[in-house]
């Protein structure tokens, strides 16, 4: 029996029928008996081993090492532990579309094993090693013939309304659900949609009918008597099915940005560029982390090194397009090391959600064995107008050591951010910018990347 | 196109009224699944037959394969 303290999830709440907690770093979760039947049924009626099998659901297994702390629990379940939790206003299109697709997946195999999914949140699947995966194991429920499928305007709402605003109307608006963690409403999303949409048949009917039905009947559901057992199995397969087709037909917007090819527009030489690389890789070998942050990271070129030595990487970046085109790297190349994140360093995600301990900030995830800044700080400086000091303080709490890279005034791609704004910044030097760091870092290598380049790349640990 | 029509004449001559605070999520879901599923139901339902339809004629109408003595027996002819 063990005497450690078990830690509640804070974003485990509002299911009845169990919740998740920790006991250090491992994760469990507790099945409640009012969930007991469900649970039973969905264990032994060969739907789990499928899922698993398929890699769609986070396999588990039952321990009975605990004391239960309250009379509801029925069973306490293990699962393996997801290295970095990620969420849906993080991702990317790809990654929002392959969640979404995962999901259906499953929910079409419990169809046909008579089982329902009752929750469709975006929330429940994580990215493990390259895929998306269902971590959420108390979302099964036995399917009653007859019955609606209870997630369906949950799915609408957090991944299908996204996706398609994504689509039809710009990337940006993936970021919406950074704002609405239950999905963004379907009346605004309706409302958002270009009017040819209306001419769209699994459009028009899983959002615009949908919002138009919310609006009409949920304002009076008194009014309304439902026919029993009037929606067959059949029919919600029919609805996974047109819901499937529809998603894979939707194709992200590929405006070429600023990033999106990010190496091709380098500045510096393939030699400069290949002793960067071999630079970074040396550093990486010798502070051996268990995971690195790759910040502003564009499509993972160094990502990837962190990658090729084993090293769990997350890839962080601003730009869509960059991070969309990281992960399709990822998926084609069977990658299970890097994750590609969408993250604004200036202004990196916030602890969300109920009492502000729902989602956790990208801080409250970390600190980073090491993180990686290449090529970053010139524009967090010059066109966030952030000065080193602020830089190296905010670095110190996310990394245990840093590797990053100072670009001097001199170089053609500082000279680009000054061309058009007045230089407030006499302090942009490779002198200050040591001094500052050396405030919350000891400087442990110094490597110029030569090759008539005058950037440096430095290897730091952060001071106890 | 005819059944994006259909659904178009169905509802969208009324306009959606202002958002209400208390609202029932699970009705106007339920109709709309309702109304999707009687087509989307009855496509998919074609879709499996069709694709059973198609696995029937490739198994009638497939090329016989050679079996390796078929094979070694032309070689020696």
């Amino acid at each position: 029996m063990r005497k450690r303290k078990l830690i509640r999830e804070t974003s485990s709440f509002r299911d009845p029928s169990g919740f998740v907690f920790y006991l250090g770093n491992t994760i469990y979760r507790q099945v409640n008996i009012s969930y007991k039947n469900d649970y039973l049924y969905f264990k032994n009626s060969g739907l789990y081993k499928k899922l698993v099998v398929e890699k769609l659901l986070i396999p588990f297994r039952e321990v009975s090492d605990f004391k239960y702390e309250n009379s509801e629990a029925f069973v306490i379940l293990k699962t393996e532990n997801i290295p970095f939790i990620s969420y849906p206003y993080e991702w990317c299109f790809e990654q929002l579309k392959d969640a979404a697709l995962c999901t259906l997946q499953i929910q079409r195999l419990c169809l046909e094993a008579s089982v329902s999914l009752k929750d469709a949140s975006a929330f429940n699947i994580q990215f493990l090693k390259g895929r998306p995966i269902m971590i959420d194991i108390l979302s099964f429920e036995r399917y009653k013939e007859g019955s609606p499928w209870v997630a369906y305007l949950q799915f609408c709402q957090q991944f299908l309304g996204p996706l398609l605003l994504m689509s039809k109307v710009d990337s940006r608006l993936g970021t919406l659900s950074g704002i609405y963690l239950d999905g963004i409403p379907l009346d605004f999303t309706s409302r958002l949609l270009p009017k040819y949409t209306f001419l769209n048949f699994p459009i028009l009917a899983h959002i615009h009918l949908h919002s138009h039905n919310q609006t009409k009947y949920g304002r009076n559901p008194s009014q309304v008597r439902l026919k029993r057992k009037a929606l067959t199995k059949n029919m919600l397969l029919g609805i996974i099915d047109n819901l499937e087709n529809l998603i894979q037909s939707i194709k992200y917007s590929d405006d070429p940005t600023e990033w999106g090819k990010y190496s091709n527009m380098m500045n510096y030489t393939k030699a400069a560029f290949e002793n960067k690389k071999k630079i970074v890789k040396s550093y990486l070998v010798r502070q051996k982390p268990k995971n690195v942050w790759d910040l502003g990271a564009n499509t993972g070129e160094f990502s990837r090194i962190a990658a090729s030595l084993g090293i769990a990487t997350i890839s962080l970046d601003s730009d869509h397009s960059a991070v969309n085109n990281n992960y399709l790297q990822v998926k084609q190349n069977g990658e299970m090391n890097i994750l590609p994140l969408l993250m604004d360093l200036a202004n990196p995600t916030t602890d969300l959600g109920w009492a502000h301990k729902e989602r956790k900030s990208l801080l409250s995830r970390g600190p980073s064995d090491l993180a990686m800044a290449l090529a970053l700080v010139h524009h967090l400086c010059i066109s966030k107008n952030i000065p080193f000091s602020m830089i190296a303080s905010y670095l110190a709490k996310i990394c245990k050591s840093l590797i990053i890279e100072f670009v001097p005034k001199e170089d053609s791609k500082v000279q680009i951010l000054l061309r058009s704004r007045k230089d407030i910044f006499p302090w942009y030097n490779q002198e200050t910018f040591e001094v500052e760091f050396s405030k919350y870092f000891r400087i442990v290598k110094r490597n110029p990347i030569g090759n008539n380049s005058l950037r440096i790349v430095y290897l730091m640990e952060r001071k106890k | 196109m005819y059944l994006t029509v259909f659904l178009l004449f169905s509802f969208l001559f009324i306009l959606p009224d202002s958002t209400y605070a208390y609202l029932d999520p699970g009705t106007g879901s339920y109709i709309t699944q309702l109304m999707i599923g009687f087509i989307a139901g009855g496509l998919y339902l074609l879709k499996v037959y069709w694709q059973k339809i198609v696995s029937i004629f490739r198994i009638l109408f497939r090329k016989p394969r050679m079996t390796d003595e078929k094979k070694k027996t032309n070689k020696r002819n």
